[in-house]
């Protein structure tokens, strides 16, 4: 077990779902969680259409087409395979998602696994970058 | 051609529910809203209408990622139609509807309708301040603020495109349609209104690849700063994700505040645009953030200087 402050109890994301957590207070980004065939992946909820990415969701947690088959960038429209994080249609055809690999953990908490996470995108203004 | 505006923009969905839900916190009220969509209106009548993606009613989707599926003119009268048509007709199709209406395509491929406008006559005060040196804008004990002050958008004001070809578009909407150029964002495009608005911009176009054609955002304006400032907190308050602002633009004066929408395009409001006649010189700048805007801010929660070492901070839900 690492000693990460969790996102989430992996019971929190149900199969098929997304949900948006800021990886600590105060982070400029958030990590995206999902659930797809009982796996589950993290993505940085930064669209790559614009240098530096915006932010995805059209409202807290909404980031799925209504099907749940896509990650969708709300911004412009942009699509994405939730599992690899290319983009399929849309502004940034070509590009992908920035991966945020996520554990579900020994104690059934969701966390960020060693070495990713502390991204120059995720620090906080006030820590600079 | 006296064309006002847009009436009305149409898009066809992916997710009903998701945009009926986004757009009445927006402001807007629905009208004969359910399962298969419905029209969203500000206070004067205009407004978006919501269909489904594969509502067999709709004019064809765009080959890319975008949902606008129709842009809706109003007009003064029948005949600025009967122009409208016998000028378009000349080199494409354009259909007349039983309403009076017509339906064609643009220089870019964008679905258009013309109709007699619908909007409904506004008569409310825009936002009055005080300022030493002027006359009072509000009477004694008249507040500039109360809780639960109304801050609902008035009237669709723009829509912003992407085009491919933004020389073609920009001939098709002057040489064609008699809009005017109000100002030019060089390495983005110009800033159009029609002959019967004197906004400084009701449609604005930005160049890009042929794979992102579509609307870049539409917006609808406010009774001044303060309406914007409360409706974006109060919208910000309700869950949905600020993308840009609230700040106040250069070219067109206009506050701003944007957020990402369940259409996939983005929705402002906007606030106190600047207004022209036919002897402005239209400006010309290259795209620069500091050409955009002239101030730029962001929200964060409520908070004030208090007595303890965290100060005041909000309440988890507190709403005004």
């Amino acid at each position: 077990m690492t000693e990460r402050a969790p996102l989430c109890r992996g019971t929190e994301i149900a199969e098929g779902e997304a949900r948006g957590f800021a990886p600590w207070p105060g982070a400029r980004k958030q990590v995206i969680v999902l659930r797809r065939g009982g796996r589950l992946f993290g993505w940085l909820d930064s669209c790559p259409h614009y240098q530096g990415g915006t932010p995805m969701a059209w409202k807290r947690d909404g980031y799925l087409n209504a099907a749940r088959t896509r990650l969708i960038c709300f911004s412009h429209g942009a699509e994405f395979d939730p599992e690899t994080g290319e983009c399929t249609l849309g502004p940034c055809l070509g590009k992908r998602l920035r991966a945020m690999p996520v554990i579900e953990d020994t104690d059934g908490m969701v966390r960020l696994t060693d070495g990713s996470g502390e991204t120059p995108e995720t620090r906080t203004r006030s820590e600079g970058s | 051609m006296n064309i006002i505006g847009p009436d009305a923009l149409v898009f066809g969905v992916d997710d009903v529910a998701a945009c009926a839900q986004y757009l009445v916190d927006f402001g807007l009220t629905a009208v004969d809203a359910g399962p298969d969509g419905g029209f969203f209106e500000a206070l004067d009548g205009t407004g978006i209408e919501i269909r489904r993606r594969d509502d067999p009613s709709l004019p064809a989707a765009l080959p890319t990622a975008s949902m606008l599926r129709q842009q809706v003119y109003g007009v003064v009268g029948a005949a600025d139609l009967d122009a409208i048509e016998a000028e378009l007709k000349r080199d494409r199709r354009v259909v007349r509807l039983d309403s009076g209406a017509i339906e064609t395509t643009d220089a870019q491929g964008f679905a258009l309708k013309f109709q007699v406008t619908q909007r409904r006559p506004l008569n409310m005060p825009a936002e009055r301040i005080n300022a030493p040196g002027a006359a009072p804008g509000r009477a004694p004990n008249e507040l500039g603020v109360q809780p639960g002050m109304p801050a609902l958008p008035r009237t669709l004001s723009h829509q912003v495109l992407f085009v491919p070809d933004v020389a073609a578009a920009t001939e098709f909407y002057t040489k064609r349609l008699g809009f005017v150029v109000t100002d030019v964002l060089g390495g983005a495009g110009p800033f159009l209104r029609p002959r019967a608005n004197d906004d400084h911009h009701t449609l604005f176009f930005i160049g890009t690849p042929e794979y992102m054609k579509g609307c870049e955002h539409l917006a609808f304006h406010m009774g001044g700063p303060t309406e914007l400032m409360v409706a974006g907190t109060r919208f910000v308050k309700k869950g949905y994700q600020s993308f840009w602002g609230p700040g106040r633009h250069k070219f067109g004066s206009n506050w701003f505040w944007y957020f990402n929408s369940p259409m996939g395009v983005h929705v402002e409001f906007d606030a106190d645009m600047d207004k022209h006649d036919d002897s402005w010189i239209p400006r010309e700048t290259p795209l620069t953030a500091e050409a955009s805007q002239m101030v730029l801010f962001e929200w964060r929660p409520r908070w004030a200087p208090a007595g303890g070492p965290e100060g005041a901070t909000e309440a988890e839900g507190a709403v005004d």
